[in-house]
């Protein structure tokens, strides 16, 4: 018994150890032999953890980045618009459309950070089905407050989902890198979002039920610029 | 009892619209004389928004692969995402034009497809995704100067302004970037003659710094 118990730490033992050295194996082998060995094949890569596992879902959040970034750019633009001519609201979601376009490329950049790669084509069922549906962004102000808020908590519960799979301490799953960058790239500035947007349905929806329904959105819309 | 029903709908629907908020406000009479644009000039132009940004999405795709670690050319990198961003300033500039102009009052909502995919996502090397941006950019061009004879050959207004913007800000700098990227292109091949991988490697260490 003692016996089998010894060879298995043992035999595991070497694995583990056989995993941490790869690369330097690799190398060993690759500058022996006179066959050139190309470098990709090399067994030296940035990844560790569980990143092999985890990088779908953070290839879609990119993606869902982008495409919230172009639907806040149309937002802005209806505002922008002569007759609409609400300058505070087009600041806003400009604004939103230009973080999330320079979260997404962030996001690029720390997949690859961790040895992963980008793919452009990964996309929840969720967004897919989104599509099935007209699309509409030109929106009252109210209205599109009330969009902006329900994009954002999406967003937000989603960087929960990844947080979620990161900290699973499921063999392949666990990874306290991902889940802490998670973390303070995105879960904290979301929530923020979310409470500075509820807050202005609140406002408005309040402004919009007294007697003066055009003065108030002026009047809000001046508060935005100035934000 | 019918009649009981209909008091019921009458006393629910005052109940809805007192909580009705006003959302929406009256129809505008705004005069439409000073909005000047005329189609297909207003088409060609809308078009050419989704166009910057499908160029930023094929910049980002080459941003992305010289990030890998398998890769590791950041300076190609830093130099792609940037393309990237600039390409969609451009679309941001074209939809600020055409506000400016009193258009873009409706059918907004479909302006730019949701999701623009990059078709290439790999590259033999840098050389080659210089190549491709150059050719990349030499479409774009081509295309501005398609959306300018739209406006410009039109019996029913010649839009000068457009067009002077066009030339000045757009092809201006189409012909600028078209230069920069050739000369980056032929040094770098001239590096990599002898020495294929060292030429690379230097060529990105200077991108790095070139920020
Ligand atoms: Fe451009």
């Amino acid at each position: 018994m003692k016996a089998i118990i010894c060879i298995s730490v043992l035999f595991f033992a070497t694995l583990a150890l056989a995993a941490e050295d790869y690369c330097y194996k690799d190398v060993v082998e690759a500058c022996k032999t006179t066959t050139k060995k190309s470098v990709t094949a090399l067994n030296c890569t940035a990844k560790y953890g569980a990143i092999d596992n985890l990088q779908s879902k953070l290839q879609r959040y990119v993606n869902h980045h982008f495409i919230r970034s172009f639907e806040y750019l149309l937002m802005a633009t209806h505002f922008a618009n002569y007759e609409k001519n609400r300058e505070g609201f087009e600041k806003l979601f400009r604004g939103f459309s230009d973080n999330k376009w320079h979260e997404a490329i962030e996001l690029i950049k720390y997949i690859t950070k961790r040895g992963g790669e980008m793919n452009f084509n990964e996309l929840s069922e969720g967004i897919r089905d989104e599509d099935k549906e007209e699309q509409d962004f030109e929106l009252l102000e109210l209205s599109s407050v009330a969009k902006a808020l329900d994009i954002e908590k999406k967003l937000a519960l989603e960087a929960f989902q990844i947080h979620e799979d990161a900290s699973r301490k499921m063999n392949g799953f666990h990874d306290p890198e991902v889940s802490s960058h998670i973390e303070h790239e995105f879960v904290h500035k979301q929530r923020d979002i979310v409470r500075k947007l509820a807050g202005y349905t609140t406002d408005l929806s309040e402004l919009l039920n007294g007697p003066d329904a055009s003065l108030s959105l002026y009047l809000f819309d001046e508060y935005l610029q100035k934000q | 009892m019918k009649l009981i029903c209909v008091a019921i709908l009458f006393v629910s629907a005052i109940g809805l619209t007192s909580a009705e908020l006003q959302c929406s406000q009256k129809e505008l009479k705004i005069p439409k004389g000073w909005i000047d644009m005329v189609n297909p000039c207003v088409e060609s132009m809308r078009n050419q928004i989704e166009e910057e940004l499908k160029a930023s999405m094929r910049y980002m795709a080459m941003g992305a692969y010289f990030s890998q670690d398998t890769i590791n050319r950041p300076g190609f990198a830093e130099m792609f995402f940037k393309s990237a961003s600039e390409e969609r300033e451009h679309a941001i500039k074209l939809i600020h034009y055409l506000l400016m102009r009193g258009e873009l009052t409706n059918n907004v909502s479909k302006l730019i497809k949701r999701n623009l995919i990059p078709s290439t996502t790999s590259w033999a090397n840098g050389v080659s995704a210089l190549k491709d941006a150059l050719e990349l950019e030499t479409s774009v061009t081509k295309k501005i100067r398609k959306v300018i004879q739209k406006c410009e050959d039109n019996e029913k207004f010649n839009d000068y302004h457009l067009v002077d913007y066009l030339t000045g800000e757009f092809l201006e700098e189409q012909y600028k970037g078209q230069r920069e990227i050739a000369g980056q292109i032929s040094t770098l091949e001239k590096l990599m003659e002898k020495h294929g991988a060292l030429g690379e490697w230097l060529f990105d260490k200077k991108l790095q710094g070139a920020e």
